[in-house]
């Protein structure tokens, strides 16, 4: 069976009955009308108490299709694949056609498949009970290296995602999209007192991902830093330097600049960067870069969500803002090429310009000689959520853990405070960048209207002035 | 709707099940349709349509448990996904505590589907052109001003669905919930003559088609993103905080979290160990009123299947309930209660008595009169809390005010410090909780908080 017909069949539809399906959908005077047909299968497994005592797996198949009249949307999904159920959708997309408004041609964009996954074995061939002892093996290795350990929770999970997808101008595409997570919470106590810690890996990879080596790296991060955050304290609040520690910092570019540059914030003319193509965002020798062809990435795309191909988009270059993240609608608004951001949660879902991997490319100070630089400030290095006001730039994220500097030395560790920045103001007082950029592979969800799979990186970064809580 | 061949199809997957190596089983059909209508500056922006249907199984065979779920209804794919999943579950380890609830605890009046009355039968005799006019009918873009700004963007989007659920046991319980869920939200973006942009947002939603005001939405969204012109920072500092009903949510959430039995058994919850003692300030009562008729949030049956009651939670600071499934019940030895809440209610409170008006009525207005100085908070932008310390930090937006009146809009602040001390520094909880929200929690009032800039 060759790759067309695998998808055809597993989907069962003909080249005809696509055709058919496009034709309802532009029946009604559409410019532009696309199919996602979608089979993902899920899989996960819960350890908790020592026990891998709950586990299932989830099928979820369905075709979403949608009708573009200029820069309207008509969308509607089917999870019933009987032509009939299918052409109902297609009708009931296509009515956004109806409305009074100026039609926009949609052209080719390119869509030759990237290879940007490793899958060797499928993660559909392998049976629950092969990874059940992995689970034990982590935990037994988070226990022996912390006699502090009290509780462990580990979770494995994993996808595969058959994509077909299929447009008024006649392009076809298909895509296999494999991931796999493991995600592990600790629990600590000392002298009465408790604390946690998350640590997480995920990729676009099969099984094979799943093996000693990892339980083993998960196992000595989850248990790295403990002393500390038993000691650490509150800082005093206010404005402050704050250095912003290689990897996991790179929420900050997801949330100070990422949204912000999210096309149709910007063709609303809500984003407070709509207005800034081509101006000096950040200092001379910046560069951000939203990535979907990082092999194995959890942000890894071969192609987007309509069908566009995977691509490294620079948003920023020597400081300058080059490019917003464009799915094929803010494109033709632009008259720009589609950068392949388009992307959405599933079927259920019309594709909107999303991240995929963020980062700030390296830059040539060394991480130390940046913390030795700060008299009085703050080092962060572990986050777990953060958040942005478009229309303002405000932007926040929450700090883990991390370190106070004094006289350019760290200090005491500090834990559990939120950081507030405006975008804008953030990126220009950037003050350095380490040579030493990290791509973070947690398990890195971002929820604009619909959940997608990111990721992120940055180097170490001073910035001048972020207002930091504290007592 | 669900309809009676799924609702067998329900029934079938029980005894195939069963009869195929299954000890117990629970399914849980649910199906859901929405249908929305969104505006750009008062053109058609997005129409959707969206479909929903999926069966969940909660399996549970050897003293084992799995759960599976598919959206593929039909009977002999059905049939391959239980084997399937019965076969999955067995390779699971073994833990005697995975058991359906007792039969006596699950509702046994949950029949129907709407018998707190949260189905409106006009969601029927909707169309697509019904749905049209009315969010047409909320745009103001065209006559959109005011002094100061101009209106940059508005986005309104009206939306009607309708979730139904069956759910069933292999002990014999049945129950359904059907309910209607009429919704509008507007954001509008501005920007000042200084080209500041300030974005604000409004949402209703109700069961109840009448239940949502459609041209009030995008008027109050555009009143919240004007009122935010000209923000000044305010230096670090303790002060007193008012909290905004519209995002009082975000305070108590921690809370409840930390009072689920899941929680306290992983060790991850601040408010292990509490309960029956007090906690919390005298006069602090917080209720689950999870039976109120024709109020969003009220249910008949949790997710297992238990019967919800109307109880509290913490009443006068004591705290008086964990929320505790089946199987956490069994494996911590202690009663289970329910799941998780349903529809939280937290009562009108002052701290200082004589200031509680004879009509017990606590307005945001009355409230601010009642702190006199402090931080109004009328948005949280980020922010976390610790579960098992309890510490907190959340970024705030809001306005400061002094002799009980507003001064000027606050933004870019964030407050810190623990949950435990920030309750019970509570100072006054009003009456003011939006009709058509779930979380019935009023303006909230604490004094002491540590505000940095």
């Amino acid at each position: 069976m060759n790759i067309a017909e695998y998808y055809h069949n597993t989907f069962g539809v003909s080249q005809q009955q696509l055709d058919t399906l496009i034709a309802t959908a532009l029946a009604k005077g559409g410019d532009y009308a696309d199919l996602y047909f979608e089979y993902t299968t899920v899989f996960n497994l819960l350890l908790k108490d020592g026990v891998v005592s709950s586990g299932g797996f989830h099928t979820d198949c369905g075709v979403g299709i949608r009708v573009l009249k200029g820069e309207r949307t008509g969308y509607a999904y089917s999870e019933n694949l009987a032509m009939g159920e299918m052409l109902k959708a297609a009708q009931a997309a296509s009515m956004i056609a109806q409305t009074d408004g100026a039609p926009r041609s949609y052209n080719s964009s390119p869509t030759s498949k990237g290879d940007y996954y490793r899958m060797d074995t499928s993660w559909r061939d392998v049976s629950a009970d092969a990874f059940l002892p992995f689970l034990q093996d982590l935990e037994k290795a988070i226990f022996a290296k912390d006699s502090r350990v009290v509780k462990v929770i580990a979770r494995l999970s994993n996808s595969v995602a058959d994509i077909m997808m299929y447009n008024s101008l006649g392009e076809i595409t298909y895509d296999t999209r494999p991931l796999g997570s493991v995600s592990v919470t600790a629990v600590f106590q000392q002298n009465g007192k408790t604390e946690n810690k998350n640590a997480a890996r995920s990729f676009r990879t099969g099984a094979e991902l799943i093996g000693p080596a990892l339980a083993q790296e998960i196992a000595d991060e989850i248990t790295t830093g403990i002393d500390q955050r038993f000691e650490a304290v509150r800082p005093k609040g206010g404005q402050m330097s704050v250095v912003m520690g290689a990897g996991a910092s790179g929420i900050l570019l997801h949330e100070a600049m990422g949204h912000a540059f999210e096309a149709d914030f910007n063709r609303k003319g809500q984003s407070i960067f709509a207005d800034k193509m081509g101006t000096q965002v950040c200092p001379k020798g910046v560069n951000v870069v939203d990535d979907a062809t990082i092999t194995g990435n959890r942000g890894a795309c071969n192609y987007d969500d309509e069908g566009v191909s995977g691509q490294k988009t620079y948003m920023v270059q020597d400081g300058v803002l080059t490019s917003f993240l464009h799915d094929r609608i803010s494109a033709a608004w632009y008259g720009v090429e589609s950068t392949g951001n388009g992307r959405r949660e599933s079927f259920r879902y019309n594709p909107i310009p999303r991240m995929r991997a963020t980062y700030m490319e390296s830059g040539d100070a060394d991480p130390q000689d940046i913390i030795a630089s700060v008299k009085e400030g703050i080092y962060v290095d572990e986050f777990s959520n953060g958040q942005v006001k478009i229309g303002e730039g405000d932007f926040t994220f929450f700090v883990k853990s991390g370190y106070l500097i004094e006289n350019g030395r760290l200090t005491s560790p500090v834990k559990d405070i939120n950081i507030i920045g405006n975008g804008p103001a953030a990126l220009a007082d950037i003050q350095a960048v380490g040579n030493d950029l990290k791509i973070n592979n947690g398990t890195w969800t971002c929820g604009k209207e619909q959940s997608v799979a990111v990721s992120c990186g940055m180097p170490t970064v001073l910035i001048s002035n972020l207002t930091v809580g504290g007592e | 709707m669900i309809t009676q061949n799924e609702i067998n199809i329900a029934r079938h997957c029980i005894s195939y099940a069963l009869e195929h190596g299954a000890d117990a089983v629970r399914v849980s059909v649910n199906d859901s349709t929405i249908d929305s209508c969104t505006l750009l500056n008062g053109v058609m922006d997005k129409v959707t349509h969206a479909a929903d249907r999926s069966i969940y199984l909660y399996i549970f065979a050897d003293k084992r448990y799995g759960t599976f779920s598919t959206n593929r209804l039909e009977v002999s794919d059905l049939e391959k996904f239980i084997v399937q999943s019965i076969t999955m579950v067995k390779m699971l380890e073994e833990d005697a505590c995975r058991t359906l609830p007792a039969p006596e605890r699950t509702a046994k009046d949950a029949i129907t589907g709407n018998e707190l009355g949260l189905y409106d039968p006009r969601y029927e005799e909707s169309d697509s052109d019904s749905r049209l006019a009315r969010a047409k009918s909320m745009s103001m873009f065209a006559e959109a001003s005011g002094e100061g700004y101009e209106v940059i963007s508005e986005e309104c989007e009206y939306s009607e669905s309708c979730d139904d659920n069956f759910t069933a046991d292999s002990q014999g319980f049945e129950g359904r919930h059907t309910e209607t869920c009429f919704s509008v939200f507007a954001e509008m973006t501005i920007q000042d003559k200084e080209g500041s942009k300030y974005s604000g947002f409004w949402w209703e939603s109700s069961f109840d088609k009448d239940g949502v005001d459609l041209k009030g939405c995008p008027k109050k969204a555009l009143e919240r993103a004007a009122r935010q012109i000209g923000p000044k920072k305010r230096r670090s500092g303790r002060y007193k905080m008012v909290v905004d009903t519209t995002v009082a949510t975000k305070l108590i959430a921690p809370l409840l979290t930390a009072l689920n039995a899941g929680s306290i058994q992983q060790k991850m919850s601040f408010l292990d160990g509490t309960l029956g003692t007090k906690v919390f300030p005298e006069g602090m009562t917080l209720m689950d009123m999870a039976r109120t008729p024709k109020k969003n949030g009220s249910r008949m049956f949790d997710t297992e299947g238990v019967a919800t009651k109307d109880a509290p939670i913490i009443e006068n600071g004591v705290v008086k309930q964990y929320f505790v499934n089946t199987y956490m019940a069994a494996k911590m030895g202690i009663e289970p209660t329910v799941e998780d809440i349903s529809r939280p209610c937290l009562m009108p409170f002052v701290k200082d008595k004589a200031l509680l008006s004879d009509e017990k009525a606590l307005s945001l207005k009355d409230i601010l009169e009642i702190s006199g100085n402090g931080i109004l908070v009328t948005g949280f932008n980020g922010g976390n809390s610790n579960p098992v310390t309890g510490d907190f930090s959340f970024g705030i937006e809001g306005f400061a005010f002094s002799k009980g009146k507003i001064t000027h809009p606050v933004r870019e602040m964030l407050i810190t410090g623990n949950l435990l001390e920030l309750w019970n520094n509570l100072t006054a909880v009003g009456s003011d909780a939006r009709a058509s929200v779930r979380w019935q929690i009023g303006t909230l009032a604490f004094e002491n908080v540590s505000f940095s800039a």
